[in-house]
C-alpha cells in the first residue's frame, strides 16, 4: 500500500477523450522556467540597487579604471569558476576541488610557457586538457568506488595542494612560472577600448579577459539546453537509477562532468593568471566557496536536475558588486567576510525553500 | 469495463457470535477498515487473538494481511471499526504505544539498522541504560537470553549488515522477543528461512504459546500454518471472509479456495491471436544468473503477453534486470530474434535488441519526478533524432511528448509540466510511454498497476493488451493474480530464483489462481518440489550457490 494521492480525475482515462485532453497550448516550459526566470530578475534588481546605493555613498563606485574595470574583471573570472562548480552540480555532485584543479591546470600552463616555451593558446590548451584530466580522474574514482562526490574531491583537494607546490618548488626559484608569452600582458590590460572597427572602439571600462567567459557561458549554455549530452547529465542529477533504468551511460556522464568542471577550473585559473601576471600555486586557492554562490543564487540546483548559466552570471555579479561596494565603502576585510557568509547562507536556504515551496504547489495542484 | 477482480461480497458473512469459544480474546479488532486513495485496504477486517493459541492470517496479495497488522500495531490509524486490547478500547498513535502494551510485531519488511550490532539490534525497543549511558553488560545479557530463545549461535557484536538475509530475519524475531509480550505478530516470518531455521521458529512459536502468548502468524507457506496454527482468518479485499474458524475444520483445498473466492467475471477484450507456432520474440535457455537465477528457460512470442508470478523475492524483478543488462548472466543464454546476444547496459538493450523495461518502483527508478513531461518521454530516443554536435531539436521532442500523451491519454497540462505533480496512474503511463516511444518490440512490465486506483487499473490493462495485440512480445511480472489472469496468456511460476511451473491461462479465475497458488505454495503435483531448497546447499546444476547469501 502506497500513500500516493492519485488526483480525482485519475480515472478518467477511460473516457474518449476531447480536444481539450491533449496537450493545450501552454508556453513551452511555463510554471518551471517563469520561476526561475523571477528569481533571474531578483538578482538584476538587488544587483541593480546596490549599484545606485554604493554610487550614491561614494561617487568613485562608478570610476572605469578604478572600479568597473576590476569589477568585471572579476566577475569574468569568477563566472567560471562558477560554471565549473555548476558542472557538477548539475549531475547532483560538488567540486570542493574546483580551486586545487585550477591551480592544477595553471601550472601545466606554467610549465608550458617556461620549460617548453609555447604560445599563448597552445599553453592554455595543455592547461584545460589537464584540467579535464584531473576531472575526469576525480569523476572515475567516484563513479568505480561509489564514495560521494563531497569526500573524492576533498581528498582530490589535498592530493592537488601537495603536489601543485610540490611541483612549483621543484621547478621553480620563485615559487612561480614568470615567462609570458606573447600576448599575455595584452590580454591583461585591454579592455573593449583596444578592440575598434574603423573608428568606433569599445567601452575602456570592459576587459577583454569577459570574452573568454562570453564563449565560456556559450558552450555551456548550449551543452546543457540543446544537446543529448548536456540533457542526460541534468537527468543524471535528478535520478540516477533511473537514468541508468533508461539507458543513460550514467558512469560516462559523471566522468564528463567532472571532466567539464575540471577544465572550466583550468580556464578560471587562466584567467586569473593572467590578471595577476604570474602562475603560482596560490591560483585557485580563493575559488572554492564562491564557485557555489554565483550558480545557488542563480537558481543551479544544488542537488542537481536544473541549471542557469545566465543565472550563475547574474548571482556572481551580485556577489562581486557587493565585495567591490564595500571595499569602495572602505570595510574591513573581516567584515566583509561576515556579509559574504550571510550571502551564501541565504543563497542555500533559498534553493531549500524553493524546493519546500514547490512540493507544496504540487500537493496543491496535483 | 467490469474489473475481473469485483467480487460479489463477502461469501460468507460473520456468525454474529462464536458460543464455542471458551477464552475472551486479548486482541479483538473488531471490523477495521483503512482507506487509502482510491484503494480500500481494509473495509471490514475481523481479528480476534486469544492467550496461549496460534492464529493463522492468510490471503492473496494485497488483500490487506500488511495493513491489518500496521494498523494493529499503530502504523496506520484506522478509518473505521474497532480496537481493544484485554476488553479495553485502545487507540494508539505510534508504534510505541503498541510495544508499551504488550504487541510485538516481525514486519514483512526488514527493520534493522545495519550498522548497529546484533545486541544493539536486539534491544533496540528499550536499551538498557545506567544514568543516560548505555549498560553494555545488561544489553548483551538480555540480547543473548533472546538468542538462546532461538537456539541462535550469534557474535552478539557482529554488524547485523553482514549478517545474511536468513540470520538477519531471526535478529529480526529476537528482537520481536526482547519485551515480554503478550501479543506476538509475525508477517511472513519465514520467507528467508530455511527449512530447519523455519521448524525451529514453530518450535518457539509453540513454546510461546504454552507460556500463554497470543500468537499471530502470516505466511504464504500453507504447510507451515498446517503445522502450527490452531485457528484461522482469511481476508480478501481488505474483508474477513472467514474469521477465527478453527483449522483443522479444513483441508488446504478449502483455504485456498476461500482466498481466492469465485465470482471473478472474464474480461471484456477484443480476442487477441498469437502463433503458437511463431518464431519466439525473446528466449531464455537455462539461463543462470549472479543474482541467484537457476536453469530459467521461457519465451515469449510476438503479440504474446507472458505472465510471471511469484512472492515477493522470488526473483523476477532480477530476471528483468539481468535481461536489461544490469545483473551478470553466469549460465545459459539469452536469445532475441532468435539470435544468441550478450546484453552489458540498459543503453544496449534499448538500441540494439529493442528490450524495454518500466520498473516496478515508478518512482525510484522509472521517472524524473522533477523534470518536465518532454525530458520523460523523450530519454530513450535521443540517440535517434540526435543532429550534428549532439544538437536535439525540441520541437520533435515536444512531437513525440504529444504523440504519446494522447495515445496513451496522460492527462497533462501541457509537455513542460512536471512529471512530479501528475497522479500515480498518470505517472505509470509516463514510465511506459518513454518504452513506447523508444519503439520497443520487447516489453517486460514489472508490478504496473500497484498503488493505482481500480478503474485506472482497468484502464491500463486494456492498454497492455492493446499494446500486445499491435504486436509487442510482452512479459508481465504481477503479484496480482486477478491482474495476471486478465492479461496472461499462459502464466510462469517462479519460486526462489527458478520456474517452478507453466500455467495455461484458460480464463476461468479459480482454477487459474489455484493452480498457481498450489505452485507457490509446492503443494501440487508431485513432479514439483514440495520444500524450498535449502539455500545453503549449493544446487550442482547451476554450478555456484544461489542467492541468500550475505
Amino acid at each position: 500500500m502506497t500513500g500516493h494521492t492519485p488526483a480525482p480525475d485519475d480515472a478518467d482515462v477511460g473516457r474518449p477523450r476531447t480536444a481539450t485532453d491533449s496537450a493545450p497550448a501552454v508556453p513551452r516550459w511555463a510554471g518551471r522556467w517563469s520561476a526561475g526566470t523571477a528569481q533571474r530578475l531578483g538578482l538584476v534588481l538587488v544587483g541593480a540597487a546596490l549599484v545606485v546605493l554604493f554610487g550614491s555613498a561614494r561617487a568613485s563606485f562608478y570610476d572605469q579604471q578604478l572600479t568597473v574595470f576590476p569589477l568585471l574583471r572579476d566577475i569574468a573570472v569568477f563566472t567560471v569558476v562558477g560554471l565549473s562548480q555548476l558542472a557538477t552540480m548539475s549531475i547532483g555532485h560538488m567540486n570542493l576541488a574546483v580551486g586545487r584543479m585550477a591551480a592544477f591546470s595553471a601550472m601545466f600552463m606554467g610549465i608550458a610557457y617556461q620549460q617548453w616555451h609555447l604560445p599563448l593558446y597552445a599553453g592554455l590548451a595543455v592547461g584545460l586538457l589537464a584540467g579535464a584530466a584531473i576531472g575526469a580522474l576525480t569523476g572515475w574514482i567516484i563513479s568505480a568506488t561509489g564514495v560521494n562526490s563531497f569526500v573524492v574531491t576533498l581528498a582530490m583537494d589535498f592530493a592537488l595542494l601537495g603536489l601543485v607546490s610540490l611541483t612549483y618548488s621543484q621547478l621553480t626559484t620563485v615559487a612561480a612560472f614568470t615567462a609570458k608569452p606573447a600576448g599575455m600582458d595584452e590580454l591583461r590590460g585591454y579592455s573593449m577600448a583596444d578592440v575598434c572597427v574603423g573608428n568606433v572602439c569599445g567601452s575602456p571600462a570592459i576587459p577583454q579577459i569577459l570574452l573568454f567567459t562570453i564563449v565560456a557561458m556559450l558552450l555551456v549554455g548550449y551543452l546543457y539546453s540543446r544537446t543529448r549530452t548536456g540533457r542526460e547529465l541534468l537527468l543524471v542529477g535528478s535520478n540516477s537509477t533511473a537514468a541508468r533504468l533508461s539507458g543513460v551511460p550514467v558512469t560516462r556522464r559523471v566522468i564528463g562532468a567532472h571532466a567539464l568542471s575540471g577544465m572550466l577550473a583550468g580556464l578560471a585559473g587562466f584567467m586569473l593568471a593572467v590578471t595577476s601576471g604570474s602562475f603560482t600555486a596560490g591560483i585557485g586557492s580563493e575559488f572554492m566557496i564562491p564557485s557555489f554562490l554565483g550558480p545557488v543564487l542563480g537558481g543551479t540546483l544544488l542537488t542537481g536536475g536544473a541549471v542557469s548559466v545566465v543565472g550563475t552570471l547574474l548571482g556572481t555579479s551580485l556577489v562581486q558588486v557587493i565585495r567591490q561596494g564595500l571595499t569602495t565603502l572602505g570595510t574591513g576585510l573581516e567584515n566583509l567576510n561576515i556579509y559574504l557568509g550571510v550571502i551564501l547562507l541565504l543563497a542555500l536556504s533559498t534553493d531549500r525553500i524553493r524546493s519546500v515551496v514547490s512540493a507544496r504547489r504540487a500537493v496543491a495542484h496535483p | 469495463m467490469t474489473h475481473p477482480a469485483a467480487h460479489t461480497g463477502p461469501t460468507k458473512p460473520a456468525e454474529p457470535a462464536e458460543p464455542a469459544e471458551p477464552a475472551e480474546p486479548i486482541l479483538s479488532a473488531d471490523r477495521l477498515a483503512k482507506y487509502f486513495p482510491g484503494v480500500r485496504a481494509l473495509d471490514g477486517a475481523t481479528l480476534h487473538l486469544r492467550a496461549g493459541s496460534v492464529h493463522a492470517l492468510l490471503g492473496e496479495n494485497g488483500a490487506g494481511k500488511s495493513t491489518l497488522i500496521k494498523v494493529v500495531t499503530g502504523l496506520y490509524r484506522p478509518d473505521g471499526g474497532r480496537l481493544a486490547l484485554d476488553g479495553t478500547p485502545i487507540d494508539f498513535h505510534s508504534p510505541q504505544d503498541a510495544v508499551r502494551a504488550g504487541i510485538s510485531v516481525v514486519h514483512q519488511e526488514r527493520n534493522v539498522i545495519p550498522e548497529f550490532s546484533v545486541a544493539e539490534n536486539i534491544t533496540l525497543r528499550r536499551i538498557p541504560s545506567r544514568r543516560g549511558l548505555v549498560d553494555r553488560d545488561r544489553m548483551r545479557a538480555q540480547a543473548r537470553r533472546c538468542l538462546d530463545l532461538l537456539d541462535l549461535d550469534l557474535d552478539l557484536d557482529t554488524r547485523v549488515g553482514s549478517l545474511s538475509t536468513a540470520q538477519v530475519q531471526l535478529v529480526e524475531i529476537a528482537k520481536a522477543l526482547s519485551t515480554d509480550s503478550k501479543v506476538l505478530l509475525l508477517d511472513e516470518p519465514t520467507s528467508a528461512l530455511t527449512l530447519r531455521e523455519t521448524d525451529r521458529l514453530l518450535d518457539i512459536v509453540r513454546r510461546l504459546r504454552d507460556q500463554g502468548t497470543a500468537v499471530l502468524l502470516v505466511s504464504h507457506k500453507l504447510e507451515e500454518v498446517f503445522a502450527v496454527c490452531d485457528t484461522v482468518t482469511v481476508l480478501r479485499d481488505g474483508v474477513s471472509v472467514l474469521e477465527g474458524e478453527p483449522i483443522a475444520a479444513y483441508s488446504r483445498e478449502d483455504i485456498v479456495g476461500v482466498m481466492v473466492g469465485r465470482a471473478h467475471t472474464a474480461r471484456e477484450f477484443a480476442p487477441r491471436t498469437v502463433d503458437p507456432h511463431g518464431p519466439p520474440m525473446l528466449e531464455l535457455d537455462a539461463l543462470s544468473t549472479a543474482s541467484g537465477h537457476c536453469d530459467v528457460s521461457l519465451d515469449v512470442r510476438r503479440g504474446e503477453i507472458v505472465g510471471l508470478y511469484g512472492l515477493v523475492g522470488a526473483g523476477r524483478t532480477e530476471l528483468a534486470k539481468a535481461l536489461m543488462g544490469l545483473d551478470r548472466v553466469v549460465g545459459g543464454t539469452i536469445r532475441v530474434r532468435g539470435e544468441d546476444v550478450r546484453i552489458r547496459n540498459v543503453g544496449q538493450a534499448l538500441n540494439t535488441h529493442r528490450i524495454g523495461y518500466v520498473p516496478e518502483n515508478r518512482k525510484e527508478e522509472g521517472l524524473f519526478l522533477d523534470q518536465p513531461l518532454t525530458m520523460n518521454i523523450a530519454v530513450t530516443v535521443w540517440s535517434r533524432i540526435r543532429r550534428s554536435l549532439g544538437y536535439i531539436p525540441a520541437r520533435r521532442e515536444r512531437e513525440l511528448a504529444a504523440e504519446y500523451t494522447e495515445r496513451l491519454g496522460i492527462r497533462v497540462s501541457g509537455p513542460s509540466q512536471l512529471v512530479g505533480q501528475l497522479s500515480g496512474g498518470n505517472q505509470q503511463k509516463v514510465s511506459l510511454a518513454k518504452w513506447l516511444a523508444a519503439r520497443t518490440e520487447i516489453l517486460i512490465i514489472d508490478e504496473p498497476t500497484v498503488g493505482i486506483d481500480v478503474r485506472t487499473k482497468a484502464a491500463f490493462h486494456q492498454l497492455i493488451w492493446q499494446l500486445a495485440a499491435d504486436g509487442l512480445a510482452i512479459l508481465l511480472i504481477t503479484s496480482d493474480l486477478p491482474e495476471m489472469v486478465t492479461l496472461a496468456d499462459r502464466v510462469l511460476v517462479m519460486r526462489d530464483h527458478r520456474i517452478t511451473g507453466e500455467v495455461p491461462n484458460t480464463h476461468d479465475y479459480a482454477s487459474v489462481s489455484q493452480a498457481v497458488i498450489r505452485l507457490i505454495h509446492g503443494t501440487g503435483s508431485g513432479s514439483l518440489p514440495t520444500a524450498a531448497p535449502d539455500p545453503s546447499n549449493p544446487d550442482p546444476a547451476c554450478g555456484f550457490e544461489p542467492s541468500n547469501r550475505p
